[in-house]
């Protein structure tokens, strides 16, 4: 009945993910190395078309890397990548019919308006009857149809950027790639240009692929999200998915916010295994063999404090922690509560972990009529020794050493 | 908000600089002007201007000395405009040492260079030992004393003054703009002509001026590599002050030199305020 997970290593974990019959790009098997430094390893990745797709991580992790390969920019070490059926992997870029939208743009400042969007037209020969239709077509899809004359030094970010996609767009690419295309935008901006131009891919059915950092973008504009990390793909799932069950602790702590755990599994039984914690014994639903050192994790809103001393509903766990600081957020309120170091029953913690540093808990209330403890309805004080408790069945468990 | 005070203080700074160059550079430039209207005797007089145009030979060789110093530009640039790409691309160690090997010769001076490459013309020089040697030829070929040689020699001579100011452009090149025109699906032609080629215009047409104004007034390395058999415009110069001792006819020479070089560099200039002043 000793249940071992082998914790998985971290490659692809897709979530309902295409076949690879149905995946309209399909990235397999990739590499790139810069001399001693392997930046992605044997990565696998499939997009279906239509799809809206983001790659999400921190500097570094390989995910704009990623996008040049696809684009042809850079050639991979070793791999394939298909798009449509089409072998890409040694067709020079501008042979593979995949526009790219630049973080700073990249328009020409020796042309106007309209002849950075005519260029792609002109590269590949098309009749120039023809273009000037194209263009304003183009423009007037991205509301940029008065400027059309303008100097593109002129121009202000929102609209570089929209001439950018139309730019990209005009061509009919088979695929869009996008590298941070709101990052040098304001916040207001953001958002409006991030439904926009979701808004606009969608209604010509266009298969594209977000690069970015900021998870409010990811969530915002993608069908899915590959959460990246170190070059590889942790998770890559629906943004409802990805945010519930995240695959990873990466995952868990890139995207939403989480409490934190660090604790030991006592015993698993049944599929239920119970995990020794600094601030108290908690269940989960995972297999996990005895000993092993393992991190949990929970969505701040499925967290409720109350009066420490309080009793537990059935399928609930609790532990009991200080309230250390309240944080109002407007419409919300964070309670974080010290999940202190070592073990309450006095035992050692497993190898690897540490000594619980990092490990926190982090309560979200919306900040209805009856205050910010619900049923007491009596104000906190920083310093109580409070009651968390949580569904078991909201009880996120990863092996210790994937954190 | 500058205080008057602030601004004199700048005037007064560049005051030498403007005395420098008003009495060494300017007036002597106008004293030469004037000199060229100044027949023994009778001024005004354009006698050294007509006597200049009346003579086909002094046609010939103002046709010449400008045609050098086309062909000259033109080699500078075909040589000059790769290189500074290479330069732009290298990094560190390797971008150091083009840099020294581009700057070094002008600190040797002219007339050492010019020497070096007459010796190498020579029909037992070194380069033709080496196309005798690939069997490109089977006798020396006449290499110095001709114009082809002068034009080798001249664009060697003055290829810093070409790549330094196109260098300085490509490096300002986004390096992001060839790659958006790839993907557009320009290929590398098309994106050279319509992209890079557009943008270094500015320092092409910086180069140029500089090198075809040097080209079109040098002296030394004529002299040299073809001497008296085909003179350039700067020679007869020389030969009209020094030999002559016409100096009505040195100082119209030196006015219409003065000219031609003054038209180039001032045209250069148009071009470039209109380049940058339409698209940016």
């Amino acid at each position: 009945m000793e249940t071992e997970l082998i914790a998985p290593a971290a490659t692809t974990i897709l979530t309902g993910a295409p076949s690879t019959q149905d995946a309209y790009l399909s990235v397999a098997g990739i590499a790139k190395s810069y001399g001693s430094q392997t930046v992605i390893e044997a990565l696998d990745f499939h997009v279906r078309r239509g799809e809206l797709v983001s790659l999400l991580g921190p500097s570094g992790c390989g995910k704009t890397t990623l996008l040049r390969l696809i684009a042809g920019l850079v050639a991979a070490d070793s791999g394939s990548i298909t798009l449509g059926g089409r072998e890409l992997a040694h067709v020079p870029a501008h042979q593979r019919n995949v526009s790219v939208v630049f973080q700073s743009y990249a328009l020409f400042p020796h042309l106007d308006v309209q002849d950075n969007v005519a260029f792609g037209l002109r590269a590949r020969g098309r009749p120039a009857t023809g273009i000037p239709a194209a263009v304003a077509e183009a423009l007037a899809l991205v509301r940029m149809s008065d400027y059309a004359l303008r100097p593109v030094g002129l121009l202000s970010g929102g609209q570089q950027q929209r001439v950018a996609v139309a730019r990209a767009l005009v061509v009919n690419p088979d695929l869009l790639l996008l590298d941070e295309p709101f990052s040098a935008l304001d916040r207001k901006l953001r958002e409006t240009m991030q439904i926009e131009l979701k808004a606009l891919l969608r209604s010509r059915g266009m298969t594209a692929i977000f690069v970015t950092h900021d998870q409010d973008e990811a969530l915002a504009v993608s069908d899915r999200i590959a959460v990246m990390n170190a070059g590889c793909i942790e998770h890559f799932a629906d943004p409802a998915t990805l945010y519930a069950r995240p695959a990873t602790a990466f995952a868990l702590e890139f995207v939403g916010l989480s409490t934190r755990l660090a604790g030991v599994v006592r015993h698993c039984q049944a599929s239920v295994a119970s995990i020794e914690t600094a601030c108290g014994t908690v269940s989960a639903n995972a297999d996990f063999r005895p000993g092993s050192a393992v991190v949990v994790g929970v969505r701040p809103e499925r967290i409720r404090v109350v009066p420490s001393g309080q009793p537990v509903p059935p399928g609930w766990n609790a532990v009991r922690a200080p309230l250390t600081d309240v944080v109002p957020l407007g419409a919300r309120t964070h309670l974080y509560g010290r999940a202190g170091k070592g073990n309450a029953a006095g035992a050692s913690v497993g190898e690897g972990q540490g000594d619980g540093e990092g490990d926190r808990l982090l309560c979200e209330r919306a900040n209805t009529e009856g205050g910010m403890l619900g049923e007491a309805g009596s104000a906190v004080r920083e310093g109580e020794v409070l009651g968390w408790q949580w569904p078991v069945a909201d009880t996120l468990v990863y092996p210790a050493w994937t954190a | 908000m500058r205080t008057p005070r602030t601004v004199d203080g700048f005037v007064l700074l560049a005051a030498p600089a403007l005395v420098y160059l008003a009495a060494l550079y300017a007036l002597p430039l106008v004293l030469l002007l004037l000199k060229s209207f100044n027949a023994k005797g009778s001024f005004p007089s354009i006698a050294g201007y007509t006597e200049f145009f009346a003579d086909p030979f002094h046609l010939k060789i103002l046709w010449r000395t400008v045609r050098v110093a086309l062909l000259t530009t033109l080699l500078a640039l075909l040589l000059a405009y790769p290189t500074a790409f290479v330069l732009a691309r290298a990094r560190g160690f390797v971008q150091s040492l083009i840099l020294l090997a581009l700057v070094l010769p002008l600190a040797v001076g002219v007339i050492v260079k010019t020497f070096a490459w007459s010796i190498l013309f020579r029909s037992d020089g070194l380069l033709n030992k080496t196309l005798l040697a690939i069997g490109l030829i089977d006798e020396p070929v006449r290499l110095l004393y001709t114009e082809t040689a002068l034009v080798i020699s001249a664009a060697n001579v003055f290829l810093p003054f070409m790549v330094l100011p196109i260098y300085a452009v490509v490096r300002q090149l986004d390096a992001r703009l060839p790659e958006a025109a790839a993907t557009l699906g320009a290929g590398p032609l098309f994106c050279f002509f319509r992209v890079i080629a557009p943008l270094t215009l500015p320092g092409v047409i910086a180069g140029s001026a500089f090198v075809f104004s040097m080209a079109v007034s040098m002296y030394v390395i004529p002299s040299l590599i073809v001497g008296e058999r085909s003179q350039t415009l700067s020679m007869l110069i020389a030969r009209s002050y020094l030999f002559l001792r016409d100096e009505q006819l040195g100082s119209s020479i030196s006015s219409i030199l003065l000219l031609i070089a003054v038209s180039v560099v001032l045209g250069s200039s148009w071009l470039l305020r209109r380049l940058s002043g339409g698209k940016t």
